[in-house]
């Protein structure tokens, strides 16, 4: 191919497209053998082996937020705002956290009707509520609760756990601050608050946009993680 | 599909041999026997060809040659696959134009990579039941039978209230396409009525824009991109409208525009292109012809036109050496079309005068000529044209007008192609000469015209219809004569019964219609008249 006619974007977007090949295959190889480990009752393998897919897990959900900031940033993101089943959403992005909840034994607990219905962008809401997912994973003691509901006019999803909470330098209630709380030194960049809440800023219905909250509490009394989309 | 996911027979397309085999084991897993995988393109179709699959599980990126979406356009185009299969698109990411790709080639569903067994199976399952529920909606879109197809919505909105959205959307395609604008636009309206979406508002679009409501249509297309820039389908329809109104600049702009933000949509492409010629920028029109090229080489979107197009901009650029370059490509890429064949050649005789090689031109002039007999007259407007202009250039006036002529009578309605051949005659300092042609040509298909309403009105069918069959023999490009043949054999059926002998060609001709014109009016009211005469005994 001619050097001119590669674009950036297409060769960030095919190398993601190759590393998660690699990651895809990485974490379910992990899974095969962390199940038997445990059916040999190898119990110590078996949970580091939990640590590595949780950070392969995370290696991924970074991959895909990184490009998807790129593209948005670019705004050649293919943004589709449609209505779109919540619990569906909700129950696929557990569903790609499952194994390293079970290995780490904490409780996932669901509360959203089937019924319940919004708009927004499927895969850019999987990618905030699996960010959220990691993140309560690292903070939570054992359990961990997602609720969905609509209220006035606004879908708020709640991530909560049971842990100690979220540090001070991590709270955040004044909601549309995106760019906050980069911090090289902690170890978190910050990258999955910042695209969690450019995503829910990007979710506009009339005047109104939405919003991230990072805030302790909860019915667990931990860090909870809310998402508000009008 | 109507069998259960542990019966239905799968196909894997991935280049990579890792994932394949994770693939097939996670559908291994799921009690599935009959899964087959393909490692290129080229397997893939392949085994569509030799298999009726219920499910294809396929890689969008597959390395060089044909992508995934591709492939399933490839399959559904030659009926490998048809309505009742599930076809997954695995990806690495969304792109563009997965979301907004052509409608009717869009995947059932896309999976984003990571993949675990229970996410694909899930979505599998959810699948099959979609597929289910929806499939006395496809079976009567299927037999063309739309009005069927709408009640079937109606009546799966009171049994499927999940499906509900879908529904309201299928629902309200069919009602545009069978020009129920009243019904369509209080449906728009009531989903608007609660939440500004863009397709129920680009709906809202469509209907000015077939009520020739021009200005409306634009205004509206322009509100759904100020809220949503990269919902291609209102830009589309935006630059669509402003060609309507006249407005080619702007028409041209918003199609770069959306170029940019879709740059791998050959169709985008060759839209683009044609628009920067009219508007004579033909570098513009030379780097999209030549994209338009590159993108549809795998594709069943690969059109003869693009080359045509591309050899008549190095034409009018005055590098006719370039042009006859393009079309020997053209020719190695459509070797047994005779349509692409014809256009090659007026092509070339332009060229070769350019070229001052006068032999070369008449030859290539004669080749066309013969090729516009074995086409029995089935040639579009554009080529005849071109031919024609050859034809002024070689002094041959008279064949030139004649063609002329016969682009007039086969679209005797049609302004835009009227003032295009009242152009060519300008081109040639003939304009009154020709305005005199032109008025002639018309006046004579309109009398034809009158003469079967007239019958039509004393009740004599059988009559009109054989005076309008004539006349769409010798004039086989005539939307308006094809349709009012049509009218006349519906009229003759309504007065005699059903005959499956008119019943045949009233369809092929509605089909033919369909074929230059997508967007004629009557085509479904035609259509469902005969649906309506065919559920009679």
């Amino acid at each position: 191919m001619p050097e001119e006619n590669i674009s950036f974007t297409d060769l960030i977007a095919s190398s993601i497209h190759d590393m998660k090949n690699s990651l895809n295959m990485q974490i379910s190889a992990l899974e095969k053998i962390a199940i038997q480990c445990r059916q040999n009752g190898d119990t110590p393998t078996f949970e580091k082996l939990g640590i590595m897919i949780y950070e392969a897990n995370r290696m991924n959900a970074n991959l895909i937020q990184l490009l998807s900031l790129y593209k948005l940033g670019k705004s050649i993101y293919p943004i589709d705002i449609s209505e779109q089943s919540v619990r569906e959403v909700i129950d696929e992005a557990i569903l790609q956290d499952k194994s390293i909840m079970d290995f780490k034994g904490i409780s996932l607990e669901v509360e959203c009707d089937e019924s319940c219905y919004w708009y927004f962008d499927r895969d850019l809401l999987a990618g905030v509520l699996i960010n959220a997912l990691n993140t309560a994973y690292k903070y939570t003691s054992d359990k961990i609760r997602v609720t969905a509901r609509i209220d006035g006019g606004v879908l708020e999803i709640r991530v909560e756990d049971n842990g100690q909470g979220y540090p001070p330098s991590m709270l955040r209630n004044d909601s549309v601050t995106a760019n906050k709380g980069i911090n090289f030194s902690s170890g978190s960049t910050g990258l999955g608050f910042y695209f969690s809440s450019r995503v829910a800023v990007m979710h506009k219905n009339g005047a109104n946009q939405g919003s991230l909250i990072i805030e302790n509490g909860g019915a667990y009394g931990g860090g909870c993680f809310v998402v508000r989309l009008p | 599909m109507t069998i259960p996911l542990k019966q239905s027979h799968i196909l894997i397309v991935d280049d990579f041999q890792g994932m394949r085999t994770m693939l097939r084991e996670f559908v291994k897993a799921m009690g599935v026997t009959k899964i087959d995988t393909a490692s290129t393109s080229k397997e893939a179709i392949n085994l569509l060809s030799a298999n009726k699959y219920d499910v294809v599980i396929c890689d969008y990126n597959l390395g060089p040659g044909q992508n995934g979406q591709q492939i399933l356009e490839e399959a559904k185009l030659r009926k490998f696959i048809g309505y009742s299969t599930i076809w997954i698109m695995v990806t690495a990411e969304k792109t563009m134009d997965m979301v907004m790709g052509a409608a009717e080639t869009k995947p059932d569903d896309y999976l984003l990579k990571p993949i675990n067994e229970a996410m694909l199976e899930g979505r599998l399952e959810k699948l099959i039941a979609k597929k289910q529920s929806l499939s006395d909606i496809e079976k009567a879109v299927n037999a063309q039978d739309y009005l069927a197809a709408i009640a079937s919505c109606d009546q799966l909105m009171k049994t499927q209230p999940a499906n509900l959205q879908d529904l309201l959307r299928i629902k309200s395609d069919l009602l545009l396409m069978v020009g129920d604008y009243d019904t369509a636009k209080a449906l728009f309206d009531k989903i608007l009525a609660v939440r500004s979406v863009p397709w129920a508002r680009t709906g809202v679009g469509k209907i000015y824009f077939h009520t020739n409501e021009y200005l409306h249509a634009k205004e509206i297309f322009q509100e759904v991109l100020e809220e949503n820039p990269m919902y291609m389908e209102a830009s589309d329809w935006l630059s669509k409208t402003l060609d309507a109104l006249g407005d080619r600049e702007q028409a041209q702009q918003v199609l770069q525009k959306a170029m940019e933000l879709s740059p791998n949509s050959p169709v985008r492409q060759k839209s683009l292109a044609e628009a920067a010629y009219k508007n004579g920028d033909l570098d513009i029109a030379q780097t999209a012809y030549e994209k338009t090229i590159k993108l549809s080489e795998h594709s069943v979107h690969k059109s003869p036109t693009a080359f045509s197009g591309l050899a008549k901009v190095h034409n009018d650029k005055g590098v006719p050496e370039e042009a006859l370059k393009v079309l020997e490509r053209g020719k190695v890429e459509f070797k047994d079309n005779t349509e692409a064949a014809l256009q090659a050649a007026v092509l070339e005789s332009m060229a070769y005068q350019k070229m001052g090689q006068k032999d070369k031109a008449e030859a290539a002039i004669a080749a066309a000529e013969k090729l516009v007999g074995s086409l029995a007259g089935k040639v579009s407007a554009d080529v005849t044209m071109d031919m024609a202009k050859s034809l002024f250039q070689m002094g041959e006036k008279d064949k030139a007008c004649g063609l002329l002529q016969s682009v007039v009578k086969n679209n005797h309605e049609n302004a835009e192609i009227i003032s295009l051949v009242s152009a060519v005659f300008q081109g040639e300092q003939l304009g009154e000469e020709g305005e005199n042609l032109i008025k002639e040509s018309k006046q004579e298909v309109i009398n034809i015209n009158n003469q079967g309403v007239v019958l039509a009105r004393e009740g004599k069918f059988e009559e009109a219809v054989k005076l309008l069959r004539s006349a769409v023999q010798t004039l086989p490009n005539s939307e308006v004569m094809i349709m009012n043949l049509c009218g006349m054999l519906i009229g003759l059926m309504k007065k005699q019964g059903k005959d499956d002998r008119l019943m045949y060609e009233t369809k092929n001709l509605l089909g033919r219609v369909r074929e230059f014109n997508p967007a004629n009016k009557k085509y479904f009211e035609y259509l469902n008249v005969l649906n309506q005469i065919k559920a009679t005994k």
